[in-house]
Formats: structure tokens, C-alpha cells, sequence
């Protein structure tokens, strides 16, 4: 790699505007909600955070779960996971099963997501993980299609055992402030994955993981339990976003298997993790803030979201993921190693730097 | 025994889409180790030219399939020779990326173009058939299968038995030995992406004649064609074609279980498709890479 090791003060000042704006940003969403209580509209405060704020800020914080679990087996491990999204569905099925079907309170299923959803990632690792690159990928989404349809599908007796085709209907909590309650069930969620995260990066384990990732026969020789520690790395993964799975049940109240098995979070995760930063901390982060911001931006779910010009309103979602796909491509063939290394100190934003990210990997 | 007789006709003529849209996606990750997740809707922008040529000129869809070709060759070198080529030494999952931009871009373009009506091709002879034994098999359906046979053969021609067909594979074989004796790396990689682009319009010609067209109709055609790749296994097309006909069969006969058959098929595709990546990753009768 030919970046440069030298301290860059033009580095490290993008670095420390980007912690003050990452802190500014998580102050106000933390604070925000607050302003919703009965209590703070009483003594007059402005209201901050509305039915729209809590929807999209809790979808947000959803997808930082889910990048930054993502981050533990790709960015960490080096194993291309494509089917992430396979976990996510189970826990959203395992806390609806217990809440609906077993009534059991929402405290107490929760815990159980992240546990059903790590056991069936370990055993369907210790095949799976055997493969590499491109073939694991391919596995882990065949894996995340196999289990969304055999979910919906599956009956005895002619009954559909998890609500078929027609989804699962989770009873309503009885809570006044149930939009603050997800919301911060969700960044508790996330401050979770950021914390295991930041546990993996300081541990054995962690050491053991990245030495997978840059060369798995050596780590091997050097008697890290390859098998053992991929498997594990899989179902840490896969319990992270169980949870978030669990919580989306009983916030969005009903699940199918369109709407906790699609396909394209699997692709947005990644893609998340990979422009934030693939392997650091809070790289998957910032990449599920920005991407998922610039997503609702472009399809017009934000207030300050402006017409398109040139767009009439009717074709707007469809340019909107043109857009995106524009940028995805744009950013992957600028950027290989992430928009994070710009304010990480490690590169200058500058002509030359995406010059020479563009040759290292052009023929 | 008729039953069994009917399942194995049509599971073969199932399988002759497979084969089309398999060989296509099968040469570009061979070669250029890349997984095209843009090949289903490079499949779907064939199928929309076959249908665009047929309503407005009333060509026959079987005659529109070199015009697919054409297209898709020049737009897959374009694609190839402007973006991929500039991500090729990049980790795995930035071309995974890359490419599933592509699909974005093209999808949604399509949807603009054409909007998301069903559309088919209907030519008169569409309906019609001859009987094979026990089951009436569709003219369309056998002429598909013959023309993916047909361009699994020329394929195979191109690549053992011309010049560029060997440059392809020293590519493929060894980037950098390729370019010491002299191959130019940018157009060759350019080459086999547009040749995989043409398979896959000529596949799309195909498809727009058995079932009704819509922008995002080829999703599932680039999980098939992982599937059948690895079925049969990378690096040769006879062993696309074997895991495209295979394919087709696993399908036909998992939907034709009693019960609810058809809605696993899916998860019997993809639980084989796992079996068969465990037990025996180099596939049916690839080569190992």
C-alpha cells in the first residue's frame, strides 16, 4: 500500500471535525426524543423529534447494528458474508413467535433473538466457513433465501406454523411512549455492537480474527483454532443482528418474509461497512448514518428532501436508486479503502489521493 | 413411468434457459473471477429488445437474438473497459459491489424506459407444439432449448479453438504471464465481459418468449445462474451446460412433489447448492481454481 505514514496536519484536522460532528450528532439524537414527553412539551419546548424523526431515526440505528455485526465476520474475519440478513429474520421470527404465539412479555423473549439466531449461525458455520471467497458469499445468501422461504412455507397439518404467507401480527404494546422505547432499545442495540466490537479489537480473539483475514494458513500454523474462531466470529455476528431483528418485530408489530428477509439489506449492510470503513470501529457507523440518510434524502422521506429537478414526482423513486446506484459505483471505484481514511488521518482529500486509489486497483 | 417420463422432458426444457443464462455468467467468473450480480438484468435488457423489435417491426423473436447479442456485446465492453476494469485488483467484495451498482443502474433505467408492465412475445406459432410420447412439448420452448445448446457450443468453439478464445483463457489462467507474452490485459478482460454480455442477451431473447418481461424479472436468473456455475462446476461449459440441464431437472421434480413442493424450490435449489459446495466445491466436473 502506498499511503503515506506521515502525520498529516491536514489529516488530523478532518479527524477532529469529524469526532466534534460524529459527537454533535449522537448528543442531539440521544437528546431529541426527550423532547417528546408530556413533561418537556408542557414547559414548552419545541418538538424535535416526530413520528417521522423516531421512524427514520430508529431504521438508522437499525442498520448500524446490522453493518457494525456485519463488520465482526467480513471486515474482522475477511469472509465475504451475503447472508446476514438470515439473522436478522430469525430473530425478528423468534421474539414474534414468543410475544405472540407464547405471550410472553417483551423483556424476556428479546434475550432469546440473539441466542436462536447464534446457534443456527453456528450450525450451519462449521460446513459453510470451510468455504472461501466467492463461495462462501454465495452459500451464506443461498442459506439467507432457503431459510426466508422454508420460514414462510413451512406447516403441519395444513397450518402454517410461523403465519405464512400472510406474516405474523405481534400485539401492540401498551405503552405511550413506544416510539422512545424502540428508538432507544435500538441505539442501546447498536451501542452494544459498538461495544462488542471494540471488545473483539482489544482481545485474543480479535488478534486471532484479523490474523484469519490476512492469511488463515499461517494464523492456523501459528495455533490459532481457525474452525473455533470463525465459528465463533459468525455467531457473534449473527446474535447482533438477531437482536435487531427481535426489537423490529415488536416495533414494526408485523413481519413477513418480505419485510425481515430481503435481500438488498444483506447488500446494504456491506456496503455500509465497506464505504464507512470495513474493520475499524466506527467505520460501519458512520457508513449506516450517511448511507442510510442519503437513502431516505434521495427517495424523499426526509423533510428537507427538495423536488429533483428535471424528475416528475411520480418517476422520483426510480431515479433515486439510479442515483444510488451511480454513487455505489462512483464510491467503489474511487474509494476503495473506505471514506473513513479521509478523516482518519491517514489520506488527504485530494486529486492525487483519489488518483492513486483508482491505479492500485485498475489493470 | 409416464409421469417420470413427462418430469425428465420438461425438466430438460427448463433446464435449456438455465444453460443460456449459466454459460454467460459461468466464462466472466472463471475468467475474471468476478460474480456478476448485474447478469440477470443484463438477461432482462435482451429480453426487452427481443419484445421492443417484435412489437414494433414484427420480427421474429428467434431472428432478434444476434441483434441482442450485438447490443449487449458492445454494452458489456463498454461496462467492462470503463468500471470493472478499474476495480479488477480490488478485494472480492468491491467488484460484488460494483457490479450490484450496475444492476441497480440498469434496473432502474429499464423501469424508466418501460415501466414495470408485464410484457411478452407472442408470436403465432407460440401456442403450438408437438407431442413427445406422453406430454405436448412447446415449439418455443424446444427451439430455446436448442439455441442455449447451440450457443454452449459456439462458446466452447470460441474459447478452445480461436486466438482470442485462448488469450481469454491465459487470462484467466495467469494475469501476468498472459501480459508477458503479449496479451493486452484491458481488451481481453473487456472481451470476456461482452462476451458474457451477449450470452446473457441471447438468453434474455430466449426467456422473453416463456414467460412475461418486467424490469426486475432477472433477480432470480443470477441466483440460478450461481447455482447451476457451481453445480456443474468453473471453467468449462459443457459443465455449465451439464449443471444447467441438471438444474432444470432438481426444479421440475422438487415442484412436482405432492404437498408443497413448488414453494420450496428455492430451498431445495440453495440446499443442494450448499450440499454441493461442501461435499464437492470444485462441482460435478469443473476444474478445481
Amino acid at each position: 500500500m502506498s499511503f503515506s505514514s506521515l502525520p498529516d496536519p491536514s489529516g488530523k484536522r478532518w479527524r477532529r471535525i469529524f469526532l466534534v460532528l460524529g459527537a454533535a450528532v449522537l448528543v442531539y439524537a440521544l437528546v431529541a426524543p426527550l423532547t417528546s414527553l408530556d413533561a418537556a412539551q408542557s414547559a414548552g419546548l419545541p418538538l424535535l423529534a416526530d413520528k417521522l424523526w423516531f421512524r427514520i431515526a430508529t431504521i438508522i440505528a437499525m442498520f448500524v447494528v446490522m453493518a457494525s455485526a456485519w463488520n465482526i465476520i467480513g471486515g474482522l474475519t475477511g469472509y465475504a458474508a451475503f447472508g446476514n440478513v438470515a439473522f436478522f429474520g430469525i430473530g425478528a421470527y423468534t421474539c414474534g413467535m414468543l410475544v405472540a404465539r407464547a405471550h410472553w412479555p417483551l423483556l424476556l423473549a428479546l434475550p432469546v433473538a440473539p441466542v436462536v439466531a447464534a446457534v443456527f449461525a453456528a450450525l450451519i458455520g462449521v460446513p459453510l466457513l470451510r468455504l472461501r471467497g466467492h463461495y462462501f458469499a454465495v452459500a451464506s445468501l443461498g442459506v439467507s433465501v432457503a431459510v426466508g422461504e422454508v420460514i414462510q412455507n413451512l406447516e403441519v397439518g395444513s397450518k402454517p406454523i410461523f403465519g405464512g404467507a400472510s406474516g405474523l401480527f405481534l400485539p401492540i404494546l401498551r405503552f405511550d411512549y413506544r416510539d422512545l422505547l424502540f428508538f432507544y432499545l435500538m441505539v442501546a442495540a447498536g451501542a452494544l455492537t459498538v461495544g462488542v466490537t471494540w471488545w473483539v479489537l482489544r482481545s485474543r480473539f480479535g488478534y486471532g480474527l484479523i490474523a484469519i483475514r490476512e492469511n488463515e494458513e499461517a494464523a492456523s500454523v501459528m495455533g490459532v483454532n481457525t474452525t473455533a474462531y470463525k465459528v465463533a466470529a459468525f455467531a457473534l455476528s449473527a446474535a447482533l443482528t438477531g437482536l435487531a431483528g427481535g426489537i423490529f418485530a415488536q416495533w414494526n408489530v408485523f413481519i413477513n418474509q418480505e419485510n425481515v428477509f430481503p435481500i438488498e439489506y444483506n447488500i446494504q449492510m456491506i456496503l455500509m461497512a465497506l464505504v464507512g470503513g470495513a474493520g475499524t470501529l466506527f467505520g460501519p457507523v458512520a457508513g449506516a448514518i450517511t448511507l442510510q440518510l442519503l437513502i431516505q434524502f434521495l427517495s424523499g422521506s426526509l423533510p428537507i428532501s427538495a423536488d429533483l429537478p428535471f424528475v416528475p414526482p411520480d418517476a422520483r423513486p426510480v431515479v433515486a436508486q439510479v442515483i444510488l446506484g451511480l454513487l455505489l459505483v462512483v464510491t467503489v471505484i474511487f474509494v476503495p479503502r473506505g471514506v473513513i481514511d479521509f478523516f482518519g488521518g491517514q489520506s488527504r482529500l485530494s486529486l492525487a489521493f483519489l488518483w492513486r486509489s483508482l491505479r492500485e486497483t485498475s489493470v | 413411468m409416464g409421469n417420470f417420463a413427462q418430469l425428465v422432458i420438461l425438466g430438460l426444457l427448463a433446464g435449456g434457459v438455465y444453460v443460456a443464462v449459466g454459460v454467460g455468467f459461468g466464462l466472466v467468473w472463471g475468467v475474471l473471477n468476478i460474480v456478476n450480480l448485474s447478469h440477470g438484468a443484463l438477461v432482462i435488457v435482451g429480453a426487452y429488445i427481443t419484445w421492443q423489435l417484435f412489437t414494433a417491426f414484427h420480427l421474429d423473436p428467434f431472428l432478434t437474438l444476434p441483434v441482442d447479442a450485438l447490443i449487449l456485446f458492445a454494452l458489456g465492453y463498454a461496462i467492462q473497459r470503463g468500471v470493472i476494469n478499474r476495480v479488477i485488483r480490488a478485494p472480492l467484495l468491491f467488484t460484488f459491489l460494483l457490479t450490484f451498482g450496475i444492476n441497480l443502474i440498469v434496473i432502474n433505467v429499464l423501469l424508466l424506459l418501460f415501466k414495470s408492465d408485464f410484457r411478452s412475445v407472442t408470436p403465432s406459432y407460440s401456442g403450438s407444439g408437438i407431442e413427445l410420447g406422453p406430454v405436448v412439448v412447446s415449439y418455443t420452448r424446444l427451439a430455446a432449448l436448442a439455441v442455449a445448446i447451440l450457443l454452449a457450443a459456439g462458446l466452447a468453439f470460441v474459447l478452445n479453438r480461436t486466438r482470442t478464445g485462448l488469450a481469454i483463457q491465459a487470462v484467466g489462467a495467469d494475469r501476468d504471464a498472459a501480459q508477458l507474452v503479449g496479451i493486452d490485459l484491458r481488451h481481453t478482460y473487456a472481451l470476456t465481459f461482452a462476451i458474457g454480455a451477449a450470452c446473457a442477451g441471447v438468453a434474455g431473447g430466449l426467456i422473453s418468449l416463456i414467460q412475461a418481461v418486467t424490469p426486475t424479472a432477472g433477480e432470480p436468473y443470477t441466483l440460478q445462474a450461481f447455482v447451476v456455475v457451481i453445480l456443474g462446476g468453473l471453467g468449462r461449459v459443457s459443465a455449465t451446460v451439464l449443471g444447467g440441464l441438471l438444474f432444470g431437472l432438481i426444479e421440475v421434480f422438487a415442484q412436482s412433489i405432492p404437498g408443497s413442493g413448488s414453494v420450496y424450490a428455492n430451498a431445495i435449489a440453495f440446499g443442494l447448492l450448499v450440499l454441493v459446495l461442501v461435499v464437492r466445491p470444485q462441482g460435478l466436473i469443473g476444474r478445481l481454481r
